[in-house]
């Protein structure tokens, strides 16, 4: 792309801005921590990035945010470039929950809770089941509506960050007689309501921030609800879709400014007997293969982005860029643990708060899957695309 | 891209699209639709466009696969024509193609090579390009020559000239004609060595650019072309009572195609950019988009073929016509792998 003045400006700014304030050594004092230092490592960045007012560029100006995507792609890159620390925890908060609110959201409910993720209000999503995975409208937990009141029972999986989460995503199935994708509605959920239990999974990786959610008799209030009751599912498709573009430009910019590179320098290590990978004709073939990958997704996602605001998106173009991204990052993180060889099997843990390329290529890599499963599979996105973007035969499947 | 610029490429492309798809698209019918001088600025009698809307002709004639001479006729030779120095004869050279009115063809190295492939010794002329777009029906060759210190010239020789050869060299891709051209030893004329316009060695460079990008454009329209007809085949296409567009082993393979399709756009324009930009970075930018696009449109066709079952392996079905020009193109101008060699001299 090639940057105007103003850009280039703000490039400099950015770049200026991370030499003062990107925490140094991060990597090292990250790894290992305690979960409570953890999040107070995530709070504390998040704040330093609110007052630049780097946190939520992609928010409506009203509510903090305003800026167009090529300052966006701006920002991510240079925050890449300088390895800054990544915002895991208030992820599901500044995108899905704030898209969710934005879109579907009343006026009360966005005042309620945009100034407070600001604040530092934590989000999780309960959505999947154990039997409702790929076939999400399969979700059994229920929500039984008494008075001004929803009861709900019912369990979650897959709720990622739920042990420190303040408020949750959720549906729940509000007409058990209706058709599947009719009966659902989208509530608001407080994690602090009595009835709620959580507990972690650990991860292939070895980490936990993956929860199961029980839910027992828990209390939430009708003013609670997101869009109209029974028409949960119809609102999480809405907004599912708006936040990929926000979330993969980010990415997009940390694989193509962070992982290449680093990937690059691993290449150029000396190996046993001092001869160094890039120096191979087939490792150079493959180093410029995934280049070229990553350029083609970098233009996607800022397509996508650009797209969506301009309301001309197509129905499976954020389908798109999640299969490609996530791939893509399983390809590279591959190939990076493939070139990093034995010494990077000894790399027992990765810094918290890193990339999903954190340079552990081997952890990297098995932490793939964490992409190419979780928001719909790559199976489940190619179906999307053949039937929503070419218009093929739908396969069988109740309403 | 500014939202002016996007209509006016819609309406071009609708027009090509039409053309393209009603009429065999000889050399004249092109020059009455103005693609030939589309680039060329209004006092050569050309359009004063870019290659941007350039890109949108060749991948309309790729969409269609039709033998047509664009690429070296115009593409090419225009592109040629517009970095030499201006002088009388250069002005009436490009005024009379623009027209339609003279045939020209650009010898340029199509292996990837990166050196001309003709020398001057003096004004003794020698030198073999194979595989050269649109050869054998030019009336003028453009031959990118060496002179003996290394700076990079243009012979400009008529294809009547003794002692040049221009001769057909027969593909499996029927839609494209390409030719052997040879000078062995021969002496020319001063006046026949024209100059590039400022630092010669960029000039021949963006000219490898602009051929790799056209190349690029077509495939990437081969690509799309096959991708909507197996989409419609497979949605069609009844086996164990359903449509076979309706298996996840078919409609997960078409998107797949999509994909590529969509990444390959990507690439497009923003080499494309580069180009009309003349951007410091169009050569890596041209080597990405013609190494991705090239190889992905051989495995997309390769896919539609599949999908199309035993129909699709017949001769009259005409996959194979979009098979053939997808390989062809993939080495024409450098293989992906060369590319991506080249690219990779970045890393180290």
């Amino acid at each position: 792309m090639t940057l105007t003045p103003d850009l280039d400006d703000f490039a400099a700014s950015v770049r200026a801005w991370c030499a003062q304030h990107v925490p140094a050594g991060w990597r090292d004092t990250q790894t290992g921590v305690s979960d409570e230092e953890f999040v107070h490592f995530q709070k504390s960045w998040f704040a330093e990035l609110l007052s630049a007012g780097f946190a939520v560029p992609h928010w409506p100006a009203e509510w903090g945010g305003g800026m167009s995507v090529a300052e966006q792609v701006v920002l991510y890159r240079e925050l890449a470039a300088h390895d800054a620390p990544r915002l895991v925890l208030a992820f599901v908060g500044i995108h899905h929950a704030a898209s969710t609110l934005l879109i579907a959201g009343t006026d009360e409910q966005r005042r309620r809770h945009l100034p407070a993720i600001l604040d530092g209000e934590i989000w999780v999503q309960g959505f999947s089941e154990p039997e409702a995975g790929s076939d999400l409208a399969a979700l059994r937990t229920t929500a039984r509506r008494v008075g001004e009141t929803f009861i709900v029972n019912g369990q979650k999986l897959w709720a990622s960050g739920g042990m420190h989460a303040d408020w949750c995503l959720l549906l729940a199935r509000t007409d058990p007689e209706a058709p599947k994708r009719r009966g659902i509605s989208y509530f608001l959920l407080d994690m602090t309501t009595p009835g709620i239990d959580v507990r972690p999974i650990r991860n292939a990786v070895g980490e936990s921030h993956f929860c199961e959610l029980f839910l027992t008799d828990v209390e939430i209030p009708a003013t609670n609800l997101i869009g109209l009751e029974n028409e949960g599912w119809q609102v999480a498709q809405q907004t599912l879709g708006a936040e990929r573009g926000m979330t993969m430009v980010e990415l997009a910019e940390r694989l193509g400014n962070g992982g290449f590179r680093w990937l690059v320098d691993v290449c150029r290590q000396p190996g046993p007997g001092g001869t160094r990978p890039i120096d191979d004709a087939v490792v150079q073939d493959r180093l410029a293969q995934l280049e070229i990958e990553i350029t083609g997704l970098r233009g996607l996602c800022r397509d996508l982005v650009e797209r969506s605001d301009a309301g001309v998106a197509g129905p499976a173009d954020p389908s798109i860029v999640k299969l490609y991204y996530s791939e893509l990052l399983q390809r590279m993180t591959d190939f990076g643990a493939e070139i990093a060889g034995l010494p990077a099997h000894t790399q027992l843990t990765k810094p918290a708060s890193s990339g999903w390329e954190s340079g552990s290529w081997v952890l990297d890599f098995i932490g793939s899957w964490e992409w190419t499963i979780p928001g719909g599979t790559s199976e489940i996105q190619r179906n999307i695309i053949a039937e929503r973007g070419l218009g093929l035969p739908r396969e069988p499947t109740a309403l | 891209m500014a939202a002016e610029n996007r209509d006016l490429h819609d309406e071009l492309r609708a027009v090509a699209r039409g053309l393209l798809a009603t009429q065999r698209v000889d050399w004249s019918l092109m020059a009455q639709a103005g693609w030939i001088g589309l680039e060329a600025s209004e006092s050569f009698g050309g359009a004063d466009a870019s290659f941007a809307e350039v890109a949108v002709i060749l991948d309309e004639i790729g969409r269609a696969a039709k033998p047509t001479s664009y690429l070296g006729g115009a593409v090419l030779a225009i592109g040629a024509l517009k970095v030499l120095e201006a002088n009388d004869s250069r002005d009436q050279l490009l005024t009379a193609v623009s027209s339609g009115a003279t045939k020209v063809a650009v010898a340029l190295p199509t292996d990837g090579g990166s050196r001309p492939r003709f020398r001057l010794d003096g004004l003794r002329l020698s030198g073999l390009a194979e595989f050269v777009p649109d050869a054998g029906e030019a009336e003028v060759l453009l031959l990118p020559t060496e002179e003996s210190d290394g700076t990079p010239v243009m012979a400009v020789l008529r294809a009547d000239a003794a002692g040049l050869a221009v001769t057909a060299q027969p593909v499996l891709d029927e839609t494209r004609r390409l030719a052997v051209v040879s000078v062995t030893g021969l002496d020319i004329d001063n006046t026949e060595v024209w100059r590039f316009d400022g630092d010669a060695q960029q000039a021949f460079g963006r000219l490898l650019d602009r051929a790799r990008v056209a190349v690029a454009c077509d495939s990437l329209g081969l690509s799309e072309t096959m991708l909507a007809t197996t989409v419609s085949y497979v949605a069609l296409r009844q086996q164990f009572g359903r449509p076979i567009g309706s298996f996840q082993a078919v409609k997960h393979a078409c998107a797949d195609m999509l994909v590529q399709v969509e990444v390959g756009r990507r690439l497009l324009d923003a080499a494309v950019d580069a180009v009309v930009q003349a951007s410091p970075d169009a050569t890596t930018a041209t080597l990405m988009a013609k190494s991705h696009i090239c190889a992905a449109a051989v495995d997309v066709i390769g896919k539609a073929m599949q999908l199309h079952g035993g129909m699709g392996y017949t001769w009259e079905s005409g996959v194979h016509v979009y098979l053939k020009r997808a390989a062809l193109n993939r080495s024409l101008f450098g293989s992906p792998a060369a590319h991506r060699k080249q690219l990779a001299q970045r890393y180290l």
